[in-house]
């Protein structure tokens, strides 16, 4: 179901040429776009705030670290069929296998990413354990025990070994290469997630990703087929988690301190908000989902001006709250009215604009 | 001292009873696992404090004001967000519940302020000695009411006709529908008790603490309560209240103040691994 | 005289793609007794789902046609509306309320009547069924399967309904016992002068205890008349009546 930029064969020779030009106009928009934000100006003109939607560099590097854990979380939700609620576990556990690895120990970084990873993999299968006991809304709560399980070890091991205030964490360096603007961030994350993107869509493609699909459907059908549920559940849980988890310390180096409210249970439903939004199981409905979850602060501070006095100060006073409102609105509208997220209308609007054309 | 950390226990767990008493109900109602029935605790609260300090309201009249506008709401939002989504998968239905707590949390800020407000009641406040334990007044008609809440409750599901039409609707939605039930009616009166039951327990959580919507995460706890005492069972949400309430107490002071959580959420891991039913629950759960 | 219930040129689908009734008229005169017969799939179950209302609960839906009661058409009425207008159920597969105790069962059933009423017409249906009273405070999952028919029949009987749809009543059951229930809901009913629409697999025993009675194939009538023609016709013979016990 994965509808990464591969071409298919069915193609026209035109529509390949259409589509190798969007990719190419998409690459150059994405390569310029750093450069847009920290100069403030395209092509020698100015831009202004409102314009680039108050958007700052660092900000698309958060949401390109989001995109992470969006893809990951929708890859077993809306793919396997694992309803989790304790994402933000996993990103925990990847920020303290950074504080312990990477500011206690001094590991390089690469060894870090790796470490977070690994140590990702292995708490997603324990979090998928009880899985193999009980199904359905047990399982889901226990998400969110495991959830404060996690939370709280990670709140105890910053409390012995660093600070109450925050976990501190070394510049990120790629051998003599350091992460330490926004924009070496920026090409740094978006290969990540392109990785990202383009390795779990394989993954969904493979007969093991089919077979996941054939579990989230129809359960036993896939048994009697079968399909070893247990293992592959398991493995959803250890991809998932391992991509979280490294998501947690990549954001843990960015932000260069982290405390344990970082991972709250709003953290985690963040993810599954952008995961609606962007549509079940569709990969690119998570970076919609991300991307949104980006926007939308920066279009509410923009619009603000425009609704006058009263709009203005409800904005400037209240903000973070006028995004979550707004926030869990969309979710709540699209669950009702559109079930396959942005990615649904996108689908349904391609149809109703390019009839015959390739869903 | 036990015996002072035991009282506290039990009269908070009360309040936990009633609001996981809500719970149960819409649950084994509507199958609806409502994760934002801290929140309606939390509106309870503050349909309360609006009566009593913005409109200076007696008490009396504050109380069955925040009782109406309780029900109300939860009615509103059966109608609203989960008639509609009947026969949708079990994620859309617990999403919309937490994008609702989400709504409901964003709009109290908004009207009323992220601080907290103090809830004037002529609730007695006091403290009783009764030999070395000191007994809060408060704590004590906290717990009484509650009980004495339940307890109507009980009555009324048992031995009132709407009671029977209820439990019948709760034994099955389809056999209900055959014998001219009228189910709709009984599902939205299910949530008109769990909102109004949460209401309640808020008001007292807010007497006890300060109005502020940080009192969701002290609602939130009646989810492990009912987990841990039974989904299906009725009373067996209010003993798992009881429980909690207990055991939030007893590890805040013999362990640490912010252990209480930890253990109550690997208890709840626990039972879930273990005993998945709960404790008084009966064993029809999804297997692997 | 106006039939009590009348359906007429019914069609209904489940879904898009399957047409479950098409066009179907029948009709259920008042006090009478007439049997829905045909084989699975016939639509027999949909065609009673379309008088109770429960076709939308079941994912189906009228395409076209009507339903009348006394004349009036209640397809936009909800279930439980139906039930107080005077028309009761026994569903297949009897759904008791499992949890609830035989008493709470009737008493669930005689929710329709006012308060008053509602004794009274508790003794009728023990004096038609001494067996629920015997077991009056158990819950109703522990019953036989018998018990349980015999519970859900009372269940619908005690609202004194003016038209009774019983479906499938032999399922599951010893022939003997269904006979007796056969006999105990024939004597009731004469008494209360309420109409029955029995739906069986079990033709012969529906033809001895029906009137009227109309054969379903796929969806269509195939066949209707009195029940003595019926299950003298050819088709009955032919099909699958000849194998019955």
């Amino acid at each position: 179901m994965s509808e990464a930029l591969a071409a298919s064969t069915t193609r026209t020779a035109p529509a390949r040429l259409g589509r190798v030009l969007w990719a190419a106009l998409l690459l150059a928009f994405l390569a310029y776009l750093p450069f847009v934000l920290s100069h403030r100006a395209a092509f020698g003109f100015r831009l202004s705030n409102v314009q680039l939607l108050n958007l700052g560099l660092s900000q698309i590097d958060l949401m390109l670290i989001a995109m992470l854990g969006a893809l990951s979380l929708n890859f077993l939700t809306g793919c396997a069929g694992l309803i989790s609620i304790g994402h933000a576990a996993f990103y925990a556990t990847g920020a303290m296998t950074a504080a312990i690895t990477g500011t206690l120990w001094g590991w390089p970084f690469p060894l870090v990413l790796l470490a977070a990873a690994l140590s990702g993999a292995v708490t997603g299968v324990l979090a998928g354990l009880p899985s193999l006991r009980v199904r359905g809304l047990y399982f889901v709560l226990s998400t969110l025990a495991v959830h404060h399980v996690v939370i709280y070890v990670f709140l105890q091991c910053q409390l012995h070994y660093f600070d109450v205030s925050g976990v501190p964490y070394e510049t990120a360096k790629l051998g003599a290469f350091a992460l330490d603007t926004p924009i070496r961030w920026y090409f740094f994350l978006l290969a990540a997630v392109a990785l990202v993107y383009w390795g779990l869509g394989n993954a969904l493609r493979t007969r093991e990703g089919r077979s996941m699909r054939a579990m989230r459907d129809h359960e036993m059908a896939a048994r009697a087929a079968g399909v070893d549920v247990r293992v592959l559940r398991l493995k959803a849980f250890a991809l998932s988690s391992a991509i979280a988890s490294t998501a947690g310390a990549l954001q843990a180096y960015f932000m260069t301190n982290i405390s344990s409210e970082a991972f709250g249970l709003d953290f985690a439903i963040q993810f599954i908000a952008m995961i609606i939004i962007g549509g079940l199981g569709s990969l690119r409905g998570s970076l919609f989902g991300a991307a949104i979850w980006l926007l939308l602060p920066s279009i509410i501070s923009g619009l603000a001006p425009q609704g006058g006095g009263a709009m203005a100060t409800l904005v400037a006073e209240h903000k973070p709250q006028l995004v979550q409102l707004i926030f869990g609105l969309m979710v709540i509208g699209l669950l009702i009215f559109a079930p396959g997220g942005m990615a649904g209308l996108g689908r349904s609007l391609r149809v109703l604009l390019f009839p015959g054309a390739r869903r | 001292m036990l015996a002072q950390v035991l009282f506290s226990g039990v009269a908070l767990g009360s309040i936990y009873g009633l609001v996981a008493l809500g719970f149960a109900v819409v649950f084994k109602a509507t199958d609806v696992f409502n994760f934002a029935q801290g929140m309606l605790a939390v509106c309870g609260a503050y349909f309360a404090a609006t009566a009593l300090s913005v409109f200076h309201l007696p008490f009396a009249a504050s109380v069955l004001i925040m009782a109406l506008a309780s029900s109300a709401l939860g009615v509103l939002i059966y109608v609203a967000l989960i008639q509609p989504l009947s026969g949708r998968s079990m994620l859309a239905v617990i999403m919309v519940t937490i994008a609702l707590s989400i709504v409901l949390r964003s709009l109290i800020e908004i009207i009323y302020g992220p601080q907290g407000r103090t809830l004037v009641t002529p609730l007695p406040t006091g403290v009783f000695t009764w030999g070395t334990l000191r007994i809060s007044q408060l704590h004590l008609t906290a717990a009484v009411v509650s009980w004495i809440c339940m307890g109507l409750f009980a009555a009324f599901f048992r031995f009132t006709s709407v009671g029977l039409l209820m439990r019948a609707t709760a034994d099955g939605h389809e056999a209900a529908l055959v014998s001219g039930v009228n189910v709709n009616l009984m599902n939205r009166l299910a949530w008109a008790i769990g909102s109004l039951l949460a209401a309640v327990g808020g008001l007292f959580l807010g007497q006890l603490q300060i109005v502020s919507t940080d009192l969701e995460s002290i609602g939130l706890l009646a989810l492990p309560a009912v987990v841990i005492g039974g989904l299906q069972s009725i009373p067996g949400a209010v003993i798992g209240g009881v429980l909690v309430g207990v055991i939030e107490q007893l590890s805040a002071s013999y362990i640490a103040p912010e252990s209480s959580d930890i253990v109550i959420y690997a208890l709840l891991l626990l039972i879930l691994l273990v005993r998945p039913w709960g404790l008084f629950g009966e064993r029809e759960l999804g297997r692997v | 005289m106006t039939p009590l219930l009348s359906i007429e040129s019914l069609s209904v689908s489940y879904g898009r793609n399957s047409v479950a009734l098409d066009a179907i008229s029948l009709a259920v005169p008042s006090g009478g007794v007439v049997a829905l017969l045909g084989a699975n799939g016939a639509g027999k179950t949909t065609l009673i789902r379309a008088a109770t209302g429960l076709l939308d609960f079941h994912g189906g839906a009228v395409a076209a046609g009507a339903v009348r009661f006394e004349g009036r058409p209640i397809h936009r009425m909800p279930p439980h509306a139906r039930v107080r207008m005077g028309m009761a159920q026994v569903p297949e597969g009897r759904l008791v309320f499992k949890k609830l105790s035989v008493l709470d069962n009737l008493m669930v059933g005689a929710s329709v009547l006012p308060a008053a009423k509602r004794a009274d017409s508790l003794a009728s249906i023990y004096a038609l069924f001494p067996r629920l009273q015997e077991r009056s405070g158990q819950a109703a999952g522990w019953l036989s399967g018998g018990e349980q028919q015999m519970l859900a029949l009372g269940r619908a009987l005690i609202g004194q309904p003016r038209l009774l749809l019983v479906d499938e009543l032999s399922l599951g059951l010893a022939p003997l016992i269904v006979r007796a229930i056969y006999q105990q809901l024939r004597s009731a009913a004469e008494r209360l002068g309420t109409a029955i629409l029995v739906v069986e697999q079990n033709a012969r025993l529906a033809l001895e205890f029906a009137s009227y009675a109309y054969v379903l194939d796929r969806g269509r009538v195939a066949l209707s008349g009195p029940a003595s023609e019926v299950a003298d016709s050819k088709e009955m013979r032919d099909s699958y009546l000849g194998v019955d016990s």
